[in-house]
This record gives C-alpha cells, sequence and structure tokens, in this order.
C-alpha cells in the first residue's frame, strides 16, 4: 500500500514538475487534487505523454532514440530537455540512418518533429524515413533473427580465454509495444503516417538569401536563424508550458543534420583558426537553454571528422549530454580484419549524462560494433574472436 | 590475342568510370599535383561532354582563354561558353558583358538560365576559387548549383548540372580540402607510376557505399582520352632467384601440430578452473587418502590455546 502510494507520487512528481513550469511556483511540491475537467476519482493520474516513460534509475522522462538496442545501452532512451550528439562516419552512410530512425519514432509516437538541415530540403528528409514494423509477426521475426545469431555463439565454449564468458553480455532485453519500435531501413514511411503528423521544416538555403556581414564575435547568421525558428516553435506550440490551455502535453522532437559543416556557414571544418570559431559552442550553449526549459528532445549530427581544431571538438562534447561515434571500416584498414567481418563499423559512447545524479548510467560493455544487416540496425558485442584458438 | 587486342578487350569493359564521370551530375573534384598536373584530363572531359551534345560552360580564372582552347578544333571551341575571369578577376575596366557579382554570380547566373538539357560547368580552378572566396560560400554556392536539380517542386523541368572543379590540392590545408570532398560526389586522384599517369575515382553515390577504382590513361595530343592497362608486371622487382624462400617451420625441436589422439586428449581435458559436476563430487565425497597425512604442531609461549578467553584472566 505504502509503495503503490510512493510509486504513484514518484510519477506524479515528473508530472507535478511539468505543471510547475506552466504556474511558475516556488515550491516544485504541490498536493494534486481531482482534475475539475476530469474523472471522478481522486487518486493521483500520472501525466502520461505517448511515447515516453520515466526512467527506472532516475525517474527522468525518457523518449526513445528510435532504435531498441541503442536505447539499452543510454540506460532507457534519451532524457527529455537533452541533445544526443552523433559524431558520423566519414562517408556519411550510418548516421543519417539513426538520424531517420529518431525521426520516424517521432511521427508513429505523434510528437512533432522539427527538422533543420542545410544540404537536404527536410520534406525529402521526412520521405525517405524507414517504414515501422508496427505488427507484431513482424517484430517477433526479428528477435528470432537476432537471438539465432546470438545463440550459436554463446553455444560455444569458451575453453581458453574462459575468463571472457564471465563478462557481461549485451542483451537486448523485451522492448515495451508503446516505447521504442523496431524500422525496416529498405522500406519507406507510409505517406499517411507524415500527412498525420505534425513537421516543421528549416531549410537553410530558403531562409537565408543574401549574404550578412557577419561580426567576429557574434553567431553565424544560419545558427542565429535556426534558434530563432526553434524558440518560435517551442513559444507558439507550447511545449515550454506557455499555453496551459493546451488539452495534450506533446514532446518536440528537434533533429539538426550536419551541423557545423560549411553549408551552414561556418568555418570550423575549414579552418584552424576561423572568425568564428565560437559560434558553434555558442549555438550549443542556446540550444540547451532552449531544450531544458522544455519538453524537447535533439539530435544532432555533426562531421567531426572535418573539424581542424581538436579543441573545439572537446568543447562541443561538454556542451552535449550524450555524445556517440560512428566509425565505419569502409576504406580503413579493418574492413579486411577478419576479426570485423560480420560488422560494418564501431560505435562509440563518448558520453553518457549525470542527470540529477551523481554518477552516470554507464553500461558495462565497452566494445560495441554496429552492422546494418539486411534491413536491422543492431549493435552488438564483438568477441567471438576471442574464441579462435 | 595480341596483346594490344586484349588491352581495348580490357579498357572496353572498365569503360565505366572515367568516361561516364558526368553521368551522375553533381561536383566532380579534380584533385591534382605538381607531379601529375590535371588540366589535360579536364580539358579532355570537356571535349567529351561537348562532342555528346551537353551545354558547356567554363569559369576561366587561372589561365587565359586563349591557352585553355588551344588544342580544341573549330567545332568544340564554337560549343564552349567561356567565361573569362583571368583578364579582369576584379572587373576594372567595368565592361558591360562582365557578368556581376564576379564568378559565383556567373555560377548562379549560369543555374537559372538552364533550360532543359545536361549543363556542364567546369571551374578552372577551384584553387583560385578557394584563394579569393571564403570557404563556406564557395561550399553553399557549389552545393546550391550542383543540387539545383534535386527539388521536386521544381516548376520547369532542369536538366542535371555537372559541375567539374580543379583542385590543386598541394596549395591548400587539409581543412578547405575536406569540406569540398565531403560535398563532392565524384573525387578523382592524379597519380601514376614511371610515366603513366592513373586516376583514382572515388564515387559517393547518397545513402550507399562508396566505390572506388584505379584507371590507367594517358591524354592524346587532341586531347582524347586514352583508357589502358595498369604498368606491366615485369617491371615490379622480383625477389632473387637464387636463394629459395625459407620455410620456418622444418627442423623444430617442438611439435606445431597435433595428432588425432592429440587433440582428442586435450578436447577431453578438464581446465583446473572450470567447475563441473565430475569435480563437485569429488570434493563432496570423503577423501579416502586423508588418513595418511597428519600434521604435527608444537605450540610455543606465545600462542592462545583457549579462544575464549583472550586475555587468560579467566580463573574457571
Amino acid at each position: 500500500m505504502a509503495a503503490v502510494a510512493t510509486c504513484g507520487s514518484g510519477a506524479g512528481s515528473t508530472g507535478s514538475a511539468v505543471a510547475t513550469a506552466s504556474k511558475s511556483n516556488v515550491t516544485s511540491f504541490q498536493r494534486r487534487g481531482p482534475r475539475a475537467s476530469g474523472t471522478d476519482d481522486s487518486g493521483p493520474r500520472l501525466v502520461s505523454i505517448a511515447g515516453t516513460r520515466p526512467s527506472v534509475r532516475n525517474g527522468q522522462l525518457l523518449v526513445s532514440t528510435g532504435l531498441p538496442a541503442l536505447d539499452q545501452l543510454l540506460g532507457g532512451g534519451l532524457a527529455i530537455g537533452t541533445v544526443l550528439l552523433i559524431e558520423e562516419d566519414k562517408y556519411n552512410i550510418y548516421s543519417p540512418l539513426l538520424f531517420k530512425c529518431f525521426l520516424a519514432e517521432g511521427i508513429v509516437n505523434g510528437h512533432t518533429l522539427l527538422v533543420a538541415s542545410a544540404k537536404e530540403d527536410p520534406a525529402n528528409i521526412l520521405q525517405e524515413l524507414p517504414a515501422p514494423l508496427l505488427d507484431d509477426n513482424n517484430k517477433k521475426e526479428f528477435d528470432e533473427d537476432v537471438y539465432n545469431h546470438k545463440t550459436p555463439e554463446s553455444n560455444i565454449k569458451m575453453k581458453i580465454a574462459w575468463r571472457y564468458q564471465l563478462l557481461p553480455k549485451m542483451e537486448i532485453g523485451p522492448v515495451s509495444s508503446r516505447f521504442g519500435h523496431y524500422y525496416d531501413a529498405s522500406k519507406r514511411i507510409p505517406q499517411e503516417l507524415i500527412e498525420a503528423s505534425n513537421w516543421h521544416g528549416f531549410f537553410l538555403p530558403e531562409k537565408i538569401s543574401s549574404t550578412l556581414k557577419v561580426e567576429p564575435w557574434s553567431l553565424t547568421p544560419g545558427y542565429i536563424k535556426l534558434l530563432q525558428f526553434i524558440q518560435n516553435i517551442i513559444y507558439e506550440e507550447g511545449f515550454d508550458g506557455s499555453n496551459p490551455q493546451k488539452k495534450q502535453r506533446n514532446v518536440l522532437r528537434i533533429g539538426i543534420q550536419n551541423l557545423g559543416s560549411p553549408l551552414w556557414g561556418d568555418d570550423i571544418c575549414c579552418a584552424e583558426n576561423g572568425s568564428n570559431s565560437h559560434s558553434l559552442t555558442k549555438f550549443l550553449y542556446v540550444l540547451r537553454g532552449l531544450l531544458r526549459t522544455s519538453l524537447s528532445a535533439c539530435i544532432i549530427t555533426m562531421p567531426t571528422h572535418l573539424i581542424q581544431n581538436k579543441a573545439i571538438i572537446a568543447r562541443v562534447t561538454n556542451l552535449s549530454d550524450i555524445v556517440i561515434g560512428l566509425e565505419s571500416f569502409i576504406g580503413s584498414e579493418r574492413e579486411t580484419n577478419p576479426l570485423y567481418k560480420d560488422y560494418h563499423g564501431l560505435i562509440h559512447i563518448r558520453q553518457i549524462p549525470r542527470l540529477n545524479n551523481l554518477i552516470c548510467d554507464e553500461s558495462d560493455v565497452k566494445d560495441l560494433a554496429f552492422k546494418l544487416k539486411r534491413k536491422l540496425f543492431t549493435i552488438e558485442q564483438p568477441f567471438q574472436f576471442l574464441n579462435e584458438k | 590475342v595480341t596483346l594490344s587486342e586484349g588491352a581495348r578487350a580490357g579498357t572496353g569493359r572498365e569503360l565505366g568510370m572515367l568516361d561516364s564521370l558526368l553521368s551522375l551530375g553533381g561536383l566532380v573534384l579534380l584533385r591534382d599535383s605538381v607531379e601529375w598536373e590535371g588540366r589535360s584530363l579536364l580539358k579532355a572531359i570537356v571535349k567529351k561532354s561537348a562532342l555528346c551534345g551537353e551545354q558547356v560552360h567554363i569559369l576561366g580564372c587561372e589561365v587565359s582563354e586563349e591557352e585553355f582552347r588551344e588544342g580544341f578544333d573549330s567545332n568544340i571551341n564554337n560549343r564552349l561558353v567561356y567565361h573569362d575571369f583571368f583578364r579582369d578577376p576584379l572587373n576594372w575596366s567595368k565592361t558591360e558583358e562582365a557578368l556581376p557579382g564576379g564568378p559565383l554570380g556567373a555560377l548562379r547566373a549560369i543555374c537559372k538560365r538552364t533550360d532543359a538539357g545536361p549543363v556542364t560547368i567546369a571551374l578552372d580552378s577551384l584553387s583560385w576559387l578557394l584563394l579569393h572566396l571564403p570557404c563556406t560560400t564557395l561550399c553553399q554556392a557549389l552545393h546550391a548549383v550542383s543540387h539545383q536539380d534535386s527539388c521536386p517542386g521544381n516548376s520547369s523541368p532542369v536538366g542535371k548540372v555537372s559541375v567539374l572543379g580543379l583542385l590543386h590540392e598541394e596549395l591548400h590545408g587539409p581543412g578547405p580540402v575536406g569540406a569540398l570532398s565531403s560535398l563532392a560526389q565524384t573525387e578523382v586522384t592524379l597519380g601514376g607510376t614511371k610515366g603513366q599517369a592513373s586516376a583514382h575515382i572515388l564515387c559517393r553515390r547518397p545513402r550507399q557505399r562508396p566505390t572506388d577504382q584505379t584507371q590507367w590513361f594517358s591524354i592524346l595530343p587532341d586531347f582524347s582520352l586514352d583508357l589502358q592497362e595498369g604498368p606491366s608486371v615485369e617491371s615490379q622487382p622480383c625477389s632473387d632467384p637464387h636463394i629459395p624462400p625459407v620455410d620456418p617451420t622444418t627442423h623444430l625441436t617442438f611439435n606445431l601440430h597435433l595428432s588425432k589422439k592429440e587433440r582428442e586428449a586435450r578436447d577431453s581435458l578438464i581446465l583446473p578452473f572450470q567447475f563441473s559436476s565430475e569435480k563437485q563430487q569429488a570434493l563432496l565425497r570423503p577423501r579416502p587418502g586423508q588418513a595418511t597425512s597428519h600434521i604435527f604442531y608444537e605450540p610455543d609461549a606465545y600462542d592462545d590455546l583457549d579462544q575464549e578467553d583472550p586475555d587468560d584472566d579467566l580463573d574457571i
């Protein structure tokens, strides 16, 4: 009885924190009375937004990144109000897939999308989103596929390198059907899902028509326009609680593609000591401020392999919450390495945030590889090579 | 089959990449160096696309118009539309036919005037443009030009635009070269050995793995492209025939291979740290040999025989 009550109030406190932002009270503790327009039962009700769930570890509200394997690695999902930064691979083949899975997850859950790009028109990006596997039969087939691949490995007992058997294995645990979906990268999302969704696009060449004079201490004009656009959307649609009459709270998913590339007008990829080398870091700082005060989550892909000044990469990592690096094997000597023959690249988890916590939520497995197997993007631990005699 | 016929058959199969560089559209980057110059390859590709009937525009910044047109015969010269930025790059003579906005303005103007039909724009050279314009502006302009045909909402059918840029990679640091090559759909790096030129072609199709190929070629005096096989194999240095290769596995004092019996014995061996059910039973069973071992111990003065009375002050 007491446990149920604390559980209810714990989940309710996330909801009341959201309600507090709108009423701007001094304290975050509030008695939750029965809603005036709601039902007549007097118990505390959970504020549940579709596609979100509270984290079991620290109570933060999480959204799925679109890849259940990645959610598992990040401790359940992406916390609302945080930034997920993906360091692109060299030929930019796999990072757009993660980006599109994030957006597709937003469409499937009914979240509002904001897509910003300087390279492609956001409408084109949305047309190319992968199709979700909503059918349970399909999901079972892919689960079996993944597990069949794993069982032959676990059956081979490690004789000589027996200590490695004791290492924690990465499991793809059972995924609830409301949080985190599988996507088929070879099919396109159905048109009616896109039309039913609410999305905003920011395509830089359309917004900036003339070349403006840039002062060295200010942000690049492209970044200024993008920040203003994001701020407008957050304010107008009430994601920061400014419109309390909104009937249903929703999450805003922001996706920014290729941030920092020369197409955004930023020269950190072209020169080591450019004229506005602080533009990107200021942008990230202001963006994080906007995100922390609203119900939104952001994914950014950045071509860090092109950035000339390594100090900027370090600053960018510190200013983001979760940083994941993708390293594909194409063109490198690892492609012919027999250890990695089943995989397409390595995935590096460079940073995980400490949100209202003293320790961060790392998983125990450190070396991970990914592969795009037929339609599914899986992340696994490549430890089979240890068994070869 | 003579060697030349075999070579021609080989080049017939590999005709794909170097000849059809412009078929993908987008930005084609031609990276040359001091040793292997790229302007002749640029002119060869320009000649080929002019003969195919495409509209060809040249933005000449690095060499004069006479030098660029040298070597082309008159029907090709008539098809080339030359924009001269060499003679008067900053437009000091203020003539009317100069296009406003410099080279980038000329680029945008070419794209606005395009009617249906493929257009090839040759930039001679991108290095000159990189040295005179900010890199970000150049990248944005190249991207806008080369992706014009990918917008589905265009009212007028715009033909495919290919931009061919000559880049002297030794003039620039890794930053601008990396930025431009990430924008390019195709990247051709010139190299070679012993007087034969080769082109390493890297094709980045969107959302697919990049494919690369090395093609040996030579440019004939009339700027047509001659594809060739690689350098002959005999020119490679071979090992000295008098010294036979040494096999290090002979005359060893230990055994490198296991016989079948030995392998079975090894597979059935239980490792010392593995806990199996036999080991568990062996530990639980009382050992028969226990009675044969004794421990002899003589307590000395400092030993505490009474565990319950550490201070030895209980008098019981």
